[in-house]
């Protein structure tokens, strides 16, 4: 019982999802469950340690160009290419890792944001032999077909995304009850004070970091198997804010932000996208609009309202 | 080895980059220090500086008068951006700032689209006197970018020395709140700030339409120098950001005569090596609060 207690608002979210699937076309199903677990990392970062990260592409791309070359050059097996995957993040989040997390959070945004552009021209133009530049790499027909879940068709892959993502929400909640997150959190807030508790900011915010942006090169990777193919447009400046602007629209640091943001996110720009032509007009003063009107995002507000109707139901039932 | 002609034109070069990279970072700087806002929309007001110019020297022929032009727009539109979207939001978390001023930047760029069009378009150059140094010909005009970009800077020196408006900034930049305790209006000084970050960002763009093409994307393309910079000379600090805007351009200069894609990623290192040593920055204070 109170095992489905710890579970039961993942489950209930998840079933939501599930349910959502039937009623919107499966691209956009599959891109809001990529880009909310693509948020999940940047939303961890911002809520529970407080680093806003405008580099989050970087690490996307790592993810996606790490299974790109392993599905163009190497082997045919996808689960290995997202393993792979995996691997780069966390290597990649190991190297700049130790020398981001000591700057201030204002410095973290720039350099981020720098990493970010310098990976950008390292995929158009240095490394241009073989990563093809602009063209992108384009694997779709390498990717094998695997007996249990084939990852080359959409409804298969729809269910290996919901089920991955099902694994990350579990992992934040956990992350998130833990003394570790309490930790995170308190860093946060006043980091001279959990110097004096005997804990280390640094190797907080450096394990944050790791798992935040091992999160972002899992969905990266997933990117590149679902599309079939990578270009280095997935780093390019203009989609430097998108998840920054996701968090903040579902709600800073809440676990089921990033979700409502991405539906909310996704849905308004397909939307606008598909009504007029002249987009970056209109994303910008959307992301305009969006920093005006509130601090709590969408999950934010809603979240209390929720509880408050839960809990009179509860208090009611019992009397 | 490298022989001076090529050496002393590519010093030349660097020197009239990284003064374009200062007028613009100077901008960044300042927003930050006083405001705490990472200001990203001053890469707005340099492509809209360098449009204006573009337009007004295709209409009168004289580069001078459409950098001016330049200056007045970016700096009216810095105004009005100032006015109805900084102002709601100064008090809350950098995060919403930044992401603000990116929609400003990206809106900005729509509207630069829609108006201009998306083809880059070449400038005219002012003047095509060259003058030698050590037997080597010289561009006459990037001398003059340099000795007005530290123009700028002696007078910026003064308005922020010599001034009670500018000692007020000063003063800001090191403790916010004992200004307002004094009973300064600080978010005046806070508008007075930010016109003068936008215009001239505004000049920065205008100096340099006529060394590349002014086209949309161009204020996106120079953005990870100007970052760099800033983070080089520390966000806040006048002083560094003048010597990290000349040692970015050496670097950017130079490397890419020794091989082309070190233009970009040996700033980069040069960046990662310093934030290495000193995390604030060259000139950085540790004062600033989160």
């Amino acid at each position: 019982m109170k095992l489905f207690r710890w579970w039961w608002g993942i489950l209930l979210a998840f079933l939501l999802l599930a349910v959502l699937r039937f009623f919107l076309p499966l691209p956009f199903s599959n891109e809001i469950i990529i880009f909310s677990i693509y948020t999940m990392g940047c939303s961890f970062l911002l809520g529970r340690v407080g680093f806003i990260s405008f580099g989050q592409p970087a690490y996307l791309a790592t993810g996606a160009y790490a299974t790109a070359f392993y599905l163009f050059y190497f082997g045919t097996n996808p689960y290995i290419g997202i393993l792979i995957g995996i691997l780069a993040g966390l290597l990649i989040s190991l190297i700049v890792g130790p020398l981001f997390v000591r700057l201030r959070s204002d410095y973290f945004a720039l350099v981020n944001l720098a990493l970010a552009v310098i990976i950008f021209y390292m995929l158009q133009k240095v490394l241009v032999d073989i990563t093809k530049g602009d063209n992108g790499l384009w694997f779709l027909t390498n990717i094998a077909s695997t007996p249990v879940l084939d990852l080359s068709k959409p409804n298969h892959f729809y269910i290996f995304a919901f089920l991955v993502a099902l694994a990350v929400w579990a992992l934040y909640k956990y992350l998130n009850d833990t003394i570790y997150g309490a930790c995170c959190l308190a860093s946060k807030i006043n980091e001279d004070k959990v110097k004096f508790l005997g804990y280390s900011n640094f190797k907080i915010r450096l394990t944050a970091f790791v798992i935040a942006n091992t999160t972002t090169a899992l969905a990266g990777s997933m990117y590149a198997i679902y599309l079939g193919f990578v270009s280095p447009e997935m780093t390019s400046a203009h989609r430097a804010a998108d998840p920054v602007v996701v968090t903040i629209l579902g709600g800073v640091g809440t676990l089921y932000g990033p979700i409502v943001g991405a539906i909310a996110y996704t849905g308004m720009k397909d939307l606008i996208s598909g009504l007029i032509g002249n987009w970056e007009l209109f994303i910008g003063f959307l992301l305009v609009f969006i920093m005006l009107a509130g601090e709590k995002g969408i999950w934010g507000t809603l979240e209390p309202l929720l509880k408050k109707a839960l809990f009179r139901k509860n208090a009611f039932k019992s009397e | 080895m490298m022989d001076t002609q090529l050496l002393i034109s590519g010093v030349i070069f660097g020197l009239s980059i990284g003064s374009i990279f200062f007028l613009m970072a100077i901008g960044l700087s300042l927003c930050f220090g006083l405001m705490r806002i990472i200001s990203l929309d001053q890469l707005l007001y340099y492509s809209i500086g360098a449009y204006i110019t573009y337009s007004i020297s295709l209409v009168t022929g004289s580069l001078w008068l459409g950098a001016l032009g330049g200056m007045v727009v970016a700096g009216v539109i810095s105004f009005a951006v100032e006015r109805f979207i900084f102002l709601r939001i100064y008090e809350r978390d950098i995060a919403f700032t930044m992401i603000a001023s990116f929609g400003v930047l990206i809106g900005g760029v729509g509207v630069i689209k829609s108006i201009w069009g998306v083809i880059p378009r070449p400038v005219p150059i002012p003047m095509v006197t060259q003058i030698s140094i050590l037997g080597t010909e010289v561009p006459f005009y990037r001398l003059l970018v340099v000795v007005i970009s530290l123009l700028v800077y002696v007078a910026i020196w003064l308005f922020l020395n010599r001034t009670i408006i500018g000692k007020a900034i000063r003063a800001g930049i090191e403790d916010v709140e004992h200004v307002e305790g004094l009973g300064i209006n600080v978010y005046r000084l806070f508008t007075t700030t930010f016109i003068i970050a936008g215009t001239l960002s505004g000049l920065a763009g205008g100096l340099h339409a006529p060394l590349i093409m002014v086209d949309p994307q161009m204020g996106l393309e120079v953005m990870p120098f100007v970052f760099m910079v800033v983070i080089i000379g520390g966000l806040g600090s006048i002083k560094g950001t003048l010597i990290s805007a000349f040692l970015v351009g050496q670097v950017v200069s130079l490397g890419s005569l020794i091989y082309a894609p070190l233009a970009q990623m040996a700033p980069f290192a040069i960046m990662l090596l310093i934030l290495l040593i000193k995390p604030t920055g060259l000139y950085g204070s540790k004062l600033l609060k989160r």
